[in-house]
């Protein structure tokens, strides 16, 4: 290209057919970096100054005491800070909570032996120290929250009311980068021209969105781009990772021709896409982006309403037992462990049960029948938070019908739920009661297909019940029974109810399976959302995988 | 001969009714439960009540809050309408969804089925967090609407998979037929093939009915106003951490078990034919 004279031919060997899908990357790109780039400066900025202010608290007045709910105290200050980066005044107002269990206590503040004569200056040192932390709230108006631990007593400092300013958005640097890629676009030969421009637009917007700062403090870059956005950590850089990824991504697709061909495919497939259009934005709004989000939180770390990206830590935390011997309920060994043995028992109890009473009532000649299978269904009927809360009473040590019935038999009764093994069968019981229907219909209806001619010919060759069973009914029931075996056991997998209501865990959390396992760490131990998150990939993983295998049983079963 | 299977008959009586009175010992106790005086449960195995009373009913029929507003009829109607408008949202989303699935072979239909089956696998309860954050953004929480969202999309997988199956064992010819004489596609999906699938409808919209009825969780983690409350999160409520009312509880399961039982029962004969041929072509 270089060697063209006219500076316009290259304008003719533009192929032009990628120009509609540049200008849409472009536009697209540019829409979600705005959107980015104005909500994370404007908290960006609002964190900056407060770092600014705080180590430089010009002026502080305590503006009197109030009563507030649940009788905790809190004490207003007001605080005038100079916040050097743009050496402008800011006046934030500081409301100081003390502890509600112990509302009379006066603040004193104290951090490793040292005595702080204002809160501010604790708050300063505890927050360089990374003892305390802070949080914004996006409330109305925003207010940031600094909570330290303090001789046992969690502080809050909150401040509200921060005169902000919000970040100026860096026009010089969008049209920067926007000239780079449209260079890039003109000036790259055809096989890397999408990749490259791509690759330029959603680095240099990554950057600004992520508020990275393009160049030094003071240089002519930085008032290009006028960004006061200093160097920040936390979620943005996978936010600047996600946006490079996607655009690189659609340069890789474009490149190979997959864009095109996804297009005209769209195009021949009109009315398929209309049909599953509807369940499919449901899906993705409400089942598919919860599904990535809780994929990414995996990568997390939560702690009092931060998240920290802390990489793979949640995982290898998890897979090598977290520092717990095997025998523990907290290991992840064990639990999974817990979980195989709750799946295998209850889909083999649910199915033999089922069976059996579906071959029972196969028999021609049994009148009433449908009367039994109405009953029989009712298991299934009942909500299963009812059914769990009413097996619990039946399990009941002291007015439980079980230990009744075992007191009358003469053996005696147990406390259910305090070792494991009776924990387990009483989750077990229960889970079967549940379940056994599923499988008793399924395979009814399952029974239903089969031809009576087959075991009349079979009755003629002088073939036994059982030989009659084995080898007409199990081979035919196979294709029915199988999908609902590898759904019932997907669903006793995940079943989470049953645990969580009758034995809760009980004892210590050994009979918890890995779904309870995984909402106790997020909603019982401390909010670890992220760990909880890791803890869900890997029951997909496992299930993925149990699913792989299934599915390669049923085909080498189709073949046989 | 005729003696024998008369004997084996009887047998087969006499076990299905000894394992159908054990099945339903339970719901029995509960029933008693639900009809005898005071809120703990008595030290006996008789299924009948000894006294017989409807204060439970009363109480939780009659209970209101703060404001003195009735709220077991507000959250009935909650309950009904979230039911009500899961099941319609839910066997449209399904069933146009199933039957392009079934009938179409387009880009992207492989990966598509196989995601309804991936998605099953996800944990429901830990897409919570993300949930509530969406939830919250789209100024959805305490609200019915959003529930209804919910419940309608995660009842989808199921039913496609189950509708697809029911289709796929309806003969394209017939579709052929409608063509020929100048139905639409969508005349052909709407007058053809989906009066013909009324067992796996049926079931269908069961499944979406009781997953919308009896759902507790995010429905207790969603709403936070006793107004807003759906039956389950009531009830709930009556042997939380706080209460042990487990003769109201009674009262209120026997009530909310009510209506699914009786659908259940109206749709029991569709249950065996819509799940099986979903379940026999997979």
């Amino acid at each position: 290209m270089s060697k063209n004279k006219n500076p316009f031919t290259f304008l003719m060997k533009t192929n032009f057919k990628s120009l509609p899908l540049f200008i849409v990357c472009l536009v697209i790109l540019l829409i979600a970096s705005l959107v980015v780039v104005l909500r994370v400066q404007k908290r960006t900025v609002q964190r900056e100054i407060y770092h600014q202010g705080i180590k430089q608290i010009l002026q502080i007045n305590s503006a009197g005491t109030d009563n507030i709910k649940n009788k905790s105290v809190k004490k207003f200050f007001k605080l005038k800070a100079h916040n050097k980066y743009n050496d402008k005044l800011y006046n934030f107002e500081f409301i100081v909570g003390f502890d509600r269990s112990n509302p009379n206590q006066e603040f004193k503040g104290q951090l490793q032996g040292k005595k702080y004569s204002s809160l501010h200056d604790l708050a300063a040192q505890a927050l360089a120290e990374k003892k305390a932390v802070m949080q914004l709230n996006r409330g109305n108006p925003p207010h940031t929250v600094i909570s330290l631990p303090l001789e046992d007593n969690q502080v809050g400092i909150v401040v509200k009311n921060i005169t902000t300013r919000t970040a100026p958005t860096p026009w010089l640097g969008i049209i920067l980068i926007i000239m780079l890629a449209v260079a890039a676009f003109f000036l790259t030969p055809e096989p890397w021209k999408i990749i490259v421009t791509n690759s330029i637009g959603a680095l240099g917007f990554g950057m600004l969105a992520s508020g990275y700062r393009l160049a030094p403090h003071g240089s002519l870059l930085e008032i290009l781009g006028n960004s006061p956005v200093g160097f920040t950590r936390g979620i943005f850089p996978p936010i600047w990772l996600i946006t490079s990824l996607f655009f690189i991504g659609t340069g890789i697709l474009y490149q190979r021709g997959k864009i095109d061909k996804l297009i005209t495919t769209i195009k021949s497939n009109r009315i398929a896409y209309t049909y599953v259009l509807p369940a499919m934005l449901g899906m993705g709004l409400l089942v598919l982006l919860p599904f990535a989000i809780g994929l990414g939180l995996g990568f997390f770390n939560h702690c009092n309403g931060e998240f920290q990206f802390i990489g793979i830590d949640n995982f290898v935390d998890i897979l090598s037992g977290g520092g717990t011997s095997l025998g523990n309920p907290l290991n992840f060994y064990f639990t999974l462990g817990v979980t195989l043995l709750w799946t295998l028992l209850n889909v083999f109890l649910h199915v033999s049960i089922g069976l059996s009473l579906a071959l029972i009532l196969k028999d021609p000649l049994l009148k009433m029948k449908s009367v039994y299978r109405v009953l029989l269904i009712i298991p299934w009927a009942m909500p299963n938070y009812i059914t769990a809360l009413m097996w619990k009473g039946m399990f009941q040590q002291q007015y439980g019908a079980i230990n009744i019935i075992l007191d009358n038999i003469g053996i005696g009764g147990i406390s259910w739920f305090s070792t494991f093994w009776p924990a387990f069968m009483a989750n077990v019981i229960t889970n079967t009661w549940l379940g056994f229907p599923f499988m008793m219909v399924v395979s009814l209806g399952a029974l239903q297909s089969i031809p009576s001619s087959l075991y009349e010919a079979a009755e003629v060759d002088g073939a036994s019940k059982w030989q009659q069973f084995r080898n007409i009914t199990l081979p035919l029931l196979r294709p029915a029974l199988f999908p609902a075996i590898v759904l019932g056991s997907i669903w006793t997998f995940n079943m989470f109810n049953i645990i969580y209501l009758v034995s809760g865990g009980e004892p210590g959390g050994s009979t918890d399976i890995l779904i309870t396992e995984a909402y106790q760490w997020a909603f019982k131990r401390g909010e670890r959302y992220g760990l909880a998150a890791a803890y869900a990939i890997l029951i997909f993983v496992v299930l993925i995988i149990y699913t792989r295998i299934t599915n390669k049983l049923t085909k080498a079963a189709e073949d046989m | 001969m005729q003696g024998s299977s008369s004997f084996k008959i009887i047998i087969k009586h006499l076990f299905l009714i000894i394992f159908t009175l054990a099945t339903l010992y339970p719901v029995m106790m509960v029933i008693r439960k639900s009809f005898s005086p005071g809120n703990t449960f008595q030290r006996s195995l008789n299924p009948i009540p000894e006294k017989v009373t409807l204060q439970h009913y009363e109480d939780v029929i009659t209970k209101t809050d703060s404001s003195g507003r009735f709220l077991f009829f507000r959250q009935l109607l909650n309950s009904i309408v979230v039911a009500l408008v899961t099941t319609i949202i839910g066997l449209f989303l399904a069933s146009t969804a199933a039957y392009a699935f079934s009938r179409f072979r387009f880009a992207g239909r492989g990966i598509g089925l196989n995601m309804f089956l991936i998605v099953q696998m996800f944990p429901a309860t830990l897409l919570m967090i993300p949930l509530y954050v969406i939830m919250d953004k789209l100024n959805l929480l305490n609200s019915i609407a959003g529930l209804v969202l919910v419940y309608s999309t995660t009842a989808i997988p199921f039913c496609v998979w189950m509708l697809k199956g029911y289709f796929d064992t309806i003969p394209r010819e017939i579709e052929e037929a409608a063509w020929i004489d100048g139905a639409t596609r969508f005349g052909m999906f709407w007058r053809v093939v989906l009066p013909l699938s009324k067992p796996a409808l049926a079931v269908t919209a069961l499944f979406s009915f009781m997953t919308a009825w009896n759902e507790y969780i995010l429905a207790e983690t969603f709403l936070n106003e006793e107004t807003a409350y759906t039956l389950p999160v009531m009830l709930q409520h009556y042997v939380g951490s706080y209460s042990t009312s487990w003769g109201k509880f009674a009262a209120g399961s026997v009530m909310v078990s009510l209506p699914v039982m009786f659908i259940f029962y109206i749709l029991q004969k569709n249950l065996v034919s819509g799940l099986t041929a979903g379940g026999v072509k997979g």
